[in-house]
């Protein structure tokens, strides 16, 4: 983590407490001018592109129009209430929380079973793994495209097989039923090799005297699976979770270019609602203030499970 | 020490690269003016705009128009938006027809009527060029606003092979909705309870479902609302009862359309594969259907209940409000030149939309092209009968509370009527504010 590094510097270089604070502050920053000459660049186009857009949102969620000629004005949080209260952001945080659960557990259980599946390296795993790594490389917006000629009812490739079995067929992403859970399996398609990696990358880790003590005492597979490799997995589990949890609801190119969020809201996630909000409904206030409530809810997730993984492992 | 001289260096290199990117107009040349477009139908629209643009500015020396693409029309709206709000607006847009009243009520459009009057013409004279059904989408509390780009209106496409072999002849269309069922019925297969090629098609996904709404209402004597003023819509009416009735009974009666919302693109292919005989879709897709459509097609009016009447489709030239003089006048002169017969007609041929000015179908290319196709002869003549697309405060989001409601009615999951009534109230409460300002506004 190199924002843990940074944040180490000047501790490290700190003066010994009976120091003037004066002193010691400029001594302090003196030792790491350097530090921070090097960061400005960088920090300029956060602050540009990154603090400052976070910033406006912050100011625009604080204003609103009572009529379309009207001045804006200062609403406090009203904005914010009046998203709470809207029902199509309560159903959208629903089928976020429903998409989240139904794509981080099968995509990350998949993940677990591929990587365990082909942990030795070999020509075939190798070829495996670099198929069920495919998908990740296939951007969002083209595969979107490419599963909406998938789904096409009747005359789709889905619909083309599984016609022969079904009387009636699905109408997979008109029906509000369905919708959702089509769109899931895109998701679900297209990150389980992504997550491969990282348990991949984990299994490695695993210590090999371990595993060959465990043998030896007779332990069976599943034996080993479950009392050494899974513990062993645990900072893995926790730093995919994290990452899966924030996909769900920062990914929704696939939502943009297949559904628009219906039919009939079925598949309106959260970031989708703050982009109808600013640009169908043209509220800048409101999408600002659901902006802040999603940006809150993140930045909560992901320190408390950075803070858990801190706790456990001293660091991912 | 050791940054300073590098540092000053870099201030400087970038201080001057930041002048050289704002006072580009210090160097005298001709106006430059941007105009954005969008791409809303498949093919290569985006090549044929760079020819138009390069034509233009070669018979122009004294401007500099680049067109620049800005993907859908919903995009084009985001684009322009915020190249406003940065304090440099594009000098024309094509935007589509029914956002107009939004970005009036918003303050976002140039009056036109001053540069018609710079020009010595009339508004009435000026806007006698176009097909007089264009013109309720141009023209807001009788001031001008935008100039019709490119139009289309729904048509209804027939497989006449499948047709030949259901024993209906595809010559003599179905012209009522009483027919139009009994043409789909006869052209539903099925084996035992699977349906094996549906005998109609008609899209519903968000933008198109309110389009296709408008028009059945419309077909069934209704309206879907308030021409005059932005702040009604008639969703709760007899007319559109009948509408979504009808749709529905497609569906669960008559079982001859498939369930649930299909998008334009579903339906086309459906069509275009032969699992649909029949469809509703705009006659913007009439040039994807005559290169892909391996059978005999036709095209006709859509049937109607009450009367025939369709509303409009497509796009206008608009020209953003806050552009300084000389950006504006530029714009004025390449909009007048773009929708000018000539290069009205030339749009036209390249992308299937018809050519909002009458006049460009007396060019002698345009005659040669009708007569070769024929299909495109129809959905002019449909023009006749066509009627302004839905404009109101906040279109699409009013727009949207009806197909939310249409959509649940198509899956099985709502009946027509309490759906309306939902949706009815859910637009009211969009379009309080608009009301509270103007009509509920009292002395």
């Amino acid at each position: 983590m190199s924002l843990a590094e940074l944040a180490a510097l000047p501790v490290a270089t700190s003066a010994p407490p009976r120091l003037h604070v004066l002193r010691r502050f400029s001594h302090r920053f003196k030792a790491s001018l350097p530090a921070y000459l090097l960061l400005l660049p960088s920090l300029v186009f956060l602050a540009l592109f990154t603090y400052g857009a976070m910033g406006r949102v912050f100011v625009d969620a604080l204003y609103q129009r009572a009529t379309p000629k009207a001045p804006l004005r200062f609403v406090g949080l009203d904005n914010i209430s009046a998203v709470l209260a809207d029902p199509y952001f309560t159903g959208a945080v629903v089928n976020n929380l429903v998409y989240a659960l139904g794509t981080a557990i099968p995509s990350i259980a998949l993940a677990l079973l591929f990587a365990l599946a082909l942990a030795r390296t070999n020509a075939v795993s190798s070829v495996l793994r670099a198929a069920l790594f495919l998908p990740v490389l296939i951007p969002m917006v083209a595969a979107s495209a490419l599963f909406l000629f998938i789904f096409l009812p009747n005359v789709g490739l889905l619909d083309y097989y599984i016609g022969r079995l079904l009387p009636v067929l699905p109408n997979w992403l008109g029906d509000p039923d369905i919708a959702l859970y089509a769109i899931m399996v895109i998701t679900i398609w297209k990150n389980a090799g992504y997550y491969m990696l990282f348990f991949l990358a984990g299994l490695q880790a695993v210590p090999e005297d371990v595993m060959e003590a465990a043998h030896l005492d007779g332990a069976g597979p599943f034996q080993r699976l479950l009392y050494i490799i899974l513990p062993e997995l645990k900072p893995t589990f926790l730093f995919v979770i994290v990452i899966a949890t924030l996909n769900a609801v920062t990914q929704v190119d696939h939502v943009f270019v297949m559904t628009k969020g219906g039919p009939s809201n079925a598949t309106n996630l959260v970031l989708f609602y703050i982009y109808q909000q600013a640009v169908e409904h043209y509220d800048i206030g409101k999408a600002s203030a659901a902006t802040l409530l999603t940006l809150g809810a993140l930045m909560g997730l992901t320190a408390l499970s950075f803070r858990t993984m801190a706790s456990r492992e001293g660091g991912p | 020490m050791l940054f300073s001289r590098r540092l000053m260096l870099g201030l400087a290199m970038a201080g001057t690269l930041a002048g050289a990117l704002a006072f580009p107009a210090l160097a005298a040349g001709p106006t430059e003016i941007d105009l954005f477009f969008p791409v809303p139908v498949d093919g290569k629209l985006a090549r044929d705009m760079g020819t138009l643009i390069k034509e233009f500015n070669e018979g122009h020396p004294n401007i500099k128009a680049t067109a620049v693409y800005t993907g859908s029309y919903d995009d084009t709206l985001i684009k322009t938006r915020a190249a406003m709000k940065a304090g440099k607006p594009p000098a024309a847009v094509i935007m589509s027809a029914n956002f107009l009243l939004d970005m009036q009520i918003e303050n976002e459009l140039t009056n036109l009527d001053s540069l018609i009057a710079a020009d010595g013409t009339t508004k009435e004279q000026f806007l006698g060029q176009f097909f007089p059904a264009l013109q309720g989408n141009a023209v807001i509390n009788r001031s001008v606003y935008g100039v019709p780009f490119h139009n289309s209106t729904p048509l209804l496409y027939i497989n006449a092979d499948q047709a030949k072999e259901a024993g209906l002849d595809p010559n003599k269309p179905p012209q009522t909705w009483a027919e139009l069922t009994d043409w789909a019925k006869k052209l539903t297969k099925r084996e035992g309870d699977k349906v094996t090629r549906w005998g109609i098609a008609i899209p519903c996904a968000y933008d198109y479902c309110g389009w296709m709404m408008e028009t059945l209402t419309m077909t069934n004597g209704g309206r879907y609302y308030n021409e005059e003023f932005g702040g009604e819509v008639y969703y709760d009416t007899p007319s559109m009862l009948g509408a979504l009735t009808w749709w529905n009974d497609l569906i669960a009666k008559h079982k001859v359309h498939a369930p649930g919302a299909t998008p334009g693109p579903a339906v086309s292919t459906s069509f275009i594969s032969g699992n649909a005989a029949m469809m509703m879709l705009s006659t913007g897709s009439l040039t994807y259907v005559r290169d892909n459509a391996k059978f005999n097609y036709k095209v006709a009016f859509i049937p109607r209940n009450v009367r025939n009447a369709v509303p409009i489709g497509g796009a206008s030239l608009i020209i953003p409000a806050g552009l300084e003089a000389d950006k504006q006048k530029a714009a004025w002169t390449l909009i007048k030149w773009m929708t000018s017969p000539e290069k009205s007609a030339w749009w036209s041929r390249a992308t299937g939309y018809f050519a909002p000015n009458m006049a460009a179908y007396k060019t002698p290319d345009m005659v040669d092209f009708l007569n070769k196709n024929p299909d495109a002869k129809t959905a002019v003549e449909q023009l006749d009968v066509a009627k302004p697309w839905f404009a109101t405060y906040k279109t699409v989001p009013v727009r949207k509370t009806l197909e939310d409601e249409v959509m649940l009615v198509l899956n099985g999951k709502k009946q027509p009527k309490e759906a309306l009534v939902a949706a009815q109230k859910a637009a009211d409460e969009t379009l309080k504010p608009y009301n509270a300002e103007t009509s509920l506004k009292l002395p």
